[in-house]
């Protein structure tokens, strides 16, 4: 168990009244598979993933790394030598080229990386279908769909093993989006990362190893 | 890639808005530069013009307090100077590096002519030409100590020609060429004793005797006229005075006073009005040299130090100076503000970058770091472009502003015991914007303290950043 919440609470308090987003939240994740989060829009899918990203804190309840709580691991540290973050807009800095946004993920880690960044910045890119020239580009010169693989690049840098990714099709076409979808799926089973993956799209969730349902803040097993 | 690399790329990569900061930068950075020019000119100025007005100091009435008496406390005080034993215990005191006590006075001859010098001719109303003689009881005499003149032949007095008033004295070279004088030579003057009728008005001489004086030593002062002083009527009258001074022992001017004015032998030289000069040993003694006479000193009396001198003669540099604190100040404050402001104006531009660095981990300290950075690299190039226009700014600023301040004000001249014979004019020639190391230094410490301080209000905006509500 690579990742696991344990009765988490989210809600917004109004007056007296709680309104919940997240409710008694329970859902653990392994290593070398490619999860679903499915959802609607105001399902809570956004808050799930930045409890899970330590970008936000539950009102109660845990989130625990490799059986660590997050506070003890402390979230600043988390997010930067334990996990990797693909987001929808896909976030990149757009004054830097798609090396230079992968070399900074890599000189913000404390994770041990081989000692040429650049080289190994280069040649992750190519991995995921970003050349050489293309690399050397300032991200906002690139379409959506490079964007986003430089994206996973940068989360894929630090050497970490579990992705989180908060709809990263959501901007890309169909053509696109598969691509995307098989990079995911091929870095879970053939090099055992988790992936964690949140969506409103139930033809991706199909494609996944297993799929929870959010429904108005409570998580379900999708059948 | 660090916070530092990350920062020198943001600089690079975003020049429109490095640019912007820059200019704002620049205009501000020219502010303060002039402004510290400016000042530490004015305070270079107040340095060198203090050192040239020496470290002297005297004790005397203090008559602007003894203006504001009515008359019959002015009957009550006794006006007769300090006397030798009070001038003794005070120059006694640690602080003093040497002292001497002057008595005057003023001697015709009927053979020896008068230097004129650049002066022109001084009328003195009759056929008899009157030289100032100058008392001394310091054997070396503190005038040459102090470098006002240097003996260029013979010798100074000794200690038995001051205790006994023997009859010699030191004169100047262009005096004694004028009367085709030489060491060894001896010369006349007349004291006479007057009497003055007081039904008719009118004065005779009762008596007389000659005062033959024989010359030891020659003098060439080194304030004679420089170039710039060339026009100057003050600095030629005062030279050629001081040229026709006559330096004798203190005793002898006892003694022909006596005769003068049948003074009993019972009376001393306390009886007599002596200059007391006390020269201290530096300049930051003055306050614990005057700390430690007042206590000593008769009523109504004060020290005054040559430096006093400066505050009357330095108005244009002195409200130059002032204006050039109030201007720093305030260019301080605003630059503060100003480049704040911008810089927060920029990050909220970048919020969106910020918060990718805090999604992926980065400290804020960090992310701080990596903002001081290019505001720190901008300011560095902005401080130093406008380290020489600045200073450029100043020279011409404040030329014009002493220009107008000295148009309007008179020319003051200093003529006091003290006798350091600076002008407005000397104040003004020795005002000079300049590049120095000093100005540099403080000028970039002055910069890096108020940036420093103008990040503040950003890295305040940086810590409370949220990365979820940015990122999600």
């Amino acid at each position: 168990m690579i990742l696991e919440a344990k009765d988490l609470n989210y809600y917004y308090q109004d007056g007296e009244s709680r309104r919940f987003i997240l409710k008694d939240t329970n859902v653990s994740f392994e290593k070398g598979k490619f999860y679903t989060i499915l959802g609607q829009s105001g399902s809570g899918k956004t808050t799930l993933l930045s409890l899970l990203s330590a970008m936000d804190k539950p009102h109660t309840g845990e989130v625990l790394f490799n059986g660590q709580n997050l506070e003890a691991i402390g979230h600043e540290t988390y997010r930067r030598n334990k996990i990797g973050i693909i987001f929808q807009s896909y976030n990149l800095i757009p004054t830097f080229t798609a090396v230079e946004n992968v070399l900074i993920a890599m000189s913000i880690t404390q994770n041990e990386l081989p000692n040429e960044h650049k080289t190994v910045a280069y040649n992750l890119l190519d991995y995921i279908g970003i050349s050489r020239d293309k690399a050397d580009r300032t991200v906002n010169k690139l379409s959506g769909g490079e964007q986003q693989r430089v994206a996973i690049a940068r989360a894929l840098s630090t050497n970490v093993e579990l992705i989180l990714a908060d709809e990263p099709t959501g901007n890309l076409d169909e053509e696109m989006e598969k691509e995307i979808i098989d990079i995911f799926m091929n870095l879970a089973h053939e090099h055992n990362k988790c992936i964690v993956m949140v969506t409103h799209s139930n033809d991706i969730a199909q494609q996944s190893d297993q799929t929870f349902y959010l429904k108005k803040g409570v998580l379900h097993n999708h059948e | 890639m660090n916070f530092f690399k990350r920062g020198l790329l943001s600089v690079t990569r975003r020049l429109g808005k490095s640019f912007i900061l820059l200019a704002v930068l620049f205009i501000l950075g020219n502010v303060i530069a002039g402004a510290i020019s400016i000042s530490q000119a004015t305070s270079n100025v107040e340095k060198n013009i203090k050192e040239r007005l020496g470290t002297a100091a005297t004790v005397e009435l203090d008559y602007e307090q003894i203006e504001e008496l009515d008359e019959s406390e002015l009957m009550e005080i006794d006006f007769s100077s300090v006397g030798t034993d009070l001038i003794k215990q005070i120059g006694e005191l640690p602080y003093v590096k040497y002292y001497d006590y002057n008595a005057t006075d003023y001697l015709p001859s009927e053979d020896m002519e008068r230097y004129e010098g650049t002066a022109g001719e001084v009328d003195f109303g009759d056929d008899m030409i009157h030289f100032e003689i100058k008392g001394v009881n310091y054997a070396s005499i503190l005038d040459f100590e102090e470098g006002k003149a240097n003996l260029i032949d013979g010798r100074v007095f000794n200690d038995d020609e001051i205790t006994n008033g023997s009859p010699v004295t030191i004169i100047s070279k262009n005096l004694a060429e004028a009367n085709h004088l030489q060491v060894g030579d001896t010369f006349n003057l007349l004291n006479q004793v007057y009497d003055y009728d007081e039904e008719t008005g009118e004065e005779s001489i009762t008596d007389s005797r000659d005062v033959p004086l024989e010359i030891i030593g020659l003098f060439e002062p080194t304030t004679v006229n420089t170039e710039q002083n060339n026009d100057d009527d003050f600095h030629d009258f005062m030279d050629g005075e001081y040229q026709n001074t006559l330096y004798v022992p203190n005793e002898m001017i006892f003694q022909e006073s006596q005769f003068a004015y049948g003074l009993d032998d019972d009376l001393s030289m306390d009886d007599m009005y002596l200059s007391p000069i006390f020269v201290l040993n530096n300049a930051e003694d003055a306050e614990a040299f005057e700390q430690e006479t007042l206590p000593l000193l008769p009523q109504y009396y004060i020290v005054h130090h040559a430096t006093d001198t400066y505050e009357n003669i330095a108005g244009p540099i002195e409200s130059m100076s002032t204006l050039a604190k109030y201007v720093l100040i305030v260019a301080v404050i605003t630059t503060i503000l100003i480049i704040g402001l911008v810089v927060l104006l920029f990050l909220r531009d970048r919020k969106h970058e910020l918060g990718i660095y805090l999604s992926l981990g980065e400290s804020r300290l960090r992310v701080v770091g990596q903002i001081m950075t290019e505001v720190i690299i901008i300011s560095i190039i902005g401080m130093t472009l406008s380290l020489f226009t600045g200073n450029l700014l100043a020279q011409t600023v404040s030329s014009s502003m002493i220009e107008s301040n000295s148009s309007q004000e008179e020319d003051f001249y200093s003529y006091t015991e003290l006798d350091p014979q600076v002008s407005s004019t000397d104040v003004i020639d020795a005002y000079e914007v300049s590049l120095s190391g000093e100005f540099v230094l403080f000028f970039y410490v002055v910069g890096m303290l108020t940036i420093l301080l103008s990040t503040l209000i950003p890295l305040i905006y940086i810590v409370r950043l949220n990365p979820k509500k940015i990122m999600m």
